[in-house]
């Protein structure tokens, strides 16, 4: 949370409008649900990659490791469609089985193409919104729903939500280390699950207490009902961003029709 | 005219079962001066400066500001919390926008300043506090001194005639506590009436000119420092004459 939040914050991009970042992420994830060609996850990967490293001056490492966390995570969810596991031999044309003691698993040629299409087209539109928190802050993805005259009471909520994250993270560290130094985590199992289940106890505890300072302290600026009011940012054009995007959504397109 | 008068003010939670928070507090503070409020943990300092601002009403008793009492009526309140600015003890209570600048811009806003002179008040107060270069800072990624002259501009961009404080300097460094004096002298210069909670002896005895001191619910002392410290009865029964003697031995 804090890397992805450091590097929305640095990152070349940071000061351009976050409709055109919003927008070219939402084509993209639109064009990988919507277009059934593995090929187009693929290069969806390699464009977002390609504005976020060149464009945008984030790590390469960066990059590639959010993608491949994302992409173990699929991996292990597609496995379902990849391997079918059976008890008995399965009865299949063109595909290939593995006998491990009494538990047979198969795969075949189509689902091996059903998986890697599943993997590549959600890894390209990981990328693409990988691409957007890299480059976006928070606060401007919410200007930016603000903008898209998304309800206020909505918006309030994600800006609270998203401003308590980072303040509930800091109990909850100081938590742990206030356990941890009394060797709370040194303990038998039952006495480390009871340990942790008072942190999530105390750090409820404290999220309400939170809160109700800050309803007094929002009521103490002024504040009396109604959306929460605050300036907007200001943006810049960046056509460089444009282009490029204009040139991966038609290379995405031609894939697609050329397959 | 005094700023503010307490009449018999008591206050009790709702969940408070032995004496009340503030328990027949009366007191009178005068206009354009430092202020300490001094008192153990516990005493009422912080629900007594909940009262300023209409935060918390009294269940009995009466609060005068400028010699009218408190209006807790919507356009009331909106009127004495332009007034009356209050900076809460923990920064992180107060901060809930993302970015810096959208933060101080709160107040202005709901003040119903157009966008310019919100963006104007935003940069007076950032000015004031010295952190122009912190403007487009996410606010969670602020240091805590960083994080307490936000907060401060967040109430300075509103103009207050009063600014209340309750011990944002308890937590900072000595460097931290600095700017924030420098800050509230420069405000004080500008005729208005800074009050602050704070535990800080050597702030009582150097900086306020103004001193109140509240024991278990109930104001025993609002008047000069001089006076405090020759008022012998009330240093001993608040507990302040030993603490005091110590802080000042240590300061020799």
């Amino acid at each position: 949370m804090h890397l992805i939040d450091r590097y929305a914050y640095s990152n070349a991009l940071r000061h351009v409008d976050p409709l055109i970042k919003g927008g070219l992420a939402l084509w993209i994830i639109v064009l990988c649900l919507g277009l059934n060609e593995p090929l187009v996850g693929l290069f969806a990967v390699v464009w977002m990659g390609i504005l976020a490293v060149g464009l945008a001056n984030i790590p390469l490492r960066t990059f590639g490791g959010l993608l491949l966390t994302e992409g173990a995570f699929l991996l292990l969810a597609t496995i379902a469609v990849i391997l079918s596991i059976s008890m008995t031999q399965p009865s299949m044309d063109g595909g290939w089985t593995i006998h491990l003691g009494p538990i047979w698993l198969a795969t075949s040629r189509v689902s091996l193409y059903q998986g890697a299409n599943l993997i590549l087209r959600a890894l390209g539109a990981a990328a693409a919104m990988n691409f957007l928190a890299l480059t976006t802050p928070m606060v401007d993805v919410i200007a930016l729903l603000r903008r898209l005259h998304m309800p206020g009471v909505i918006i309030d909520l994600m800006t609270l939500m998203y401003r308590f994250i980072f303040v509930l993270l800091e109990s909850l560290e100081r938590m742990v280390r206030a356990q941890d130094s009394r060797l709370g985590f040194n303990a038998p199992p039952m006495r480390r699950l009871q340990n942790a289940a008072w942190i999530a106890t105390h750090l409820f505890i404290e999220a309400f207490l939170r809160s109700r300072n800050l309803q007094q302290a929002l009521a103490s600026r002024g504040y009396d009902g109604g959306d929460l009011r605050v300036l907007p940012a200001s943006y810049e054009f960046d056509v460089r961003l444009l282009v490029l995007g204009a040139l991966a959504l038609t290379n995405l397109l031609f894939i697609w029709w050329l397959i | 005219m005094s700023l503010f008068t307490f009449s018999h003010v008591t206050f009790r939670y709702p969940t408070q079962t032995e004496r009340p928070a503030l328990d027949d507090l009366s007191l009178t503070i005068p206009e354009g001066e430092k202020i300490v409020v001094l008192g153990r943990n516990g005493s009422g300092k912080s629900t007594f400066l909940l009262h300023l601002n209409g935060l918390l009403r009294p269940k009995h008793g009466q609060i005068l500001f400028r010699g009218e009492p408190l209006d807790y009526s919507r356009r009331g309140l909106k009127r004495l919390r332009q007034q009356v600015a209050l900076v809460f003890q923990n920064p992180d209570d107060q901060l809930f926008s993302a970015s810096v600048f959208q933060d101080i811009s709160f107040g202005p806003l709901n003040l119903g300043l157009s966008e310019e002179e919100a963006w104007a008040r935003v940069r007076e107060a950032a000015a004031i506090c010295n952190i122009e270069h912190l403007l487009e800072r996410p606010t969670h990624a602020l240091s805590g001194g960083e994080k307490a002259r936000v907060a401060l501009a967040g109430v300075l961009a509103m103009r207050p005639d009063v600014l209340a404080l309750d011990e944002l300097m308890a937590s900072l460094d000595p460097w931290g506590r600095a700017k924030i004096r420098d800050i509230l002298d420069g405000y004080h210069a500008r005729n208005k009436t800074v009050l602050l909670i704070s535990h800080d002896l050597g702030l009582v005895k150097h900086w306020s000119t103004w001193v109140i001191v509240i024991h278990q619910g109930k104001a025993v002392f609002s008047g000069r420092v001089e006076d405090l410290l020759d008022d012998q009865g009330i240093m001993d029964e608040t507990g302040l004459l030993a603490i005091w003697r110590e802080a000042m031995q240590d300061c020799l």
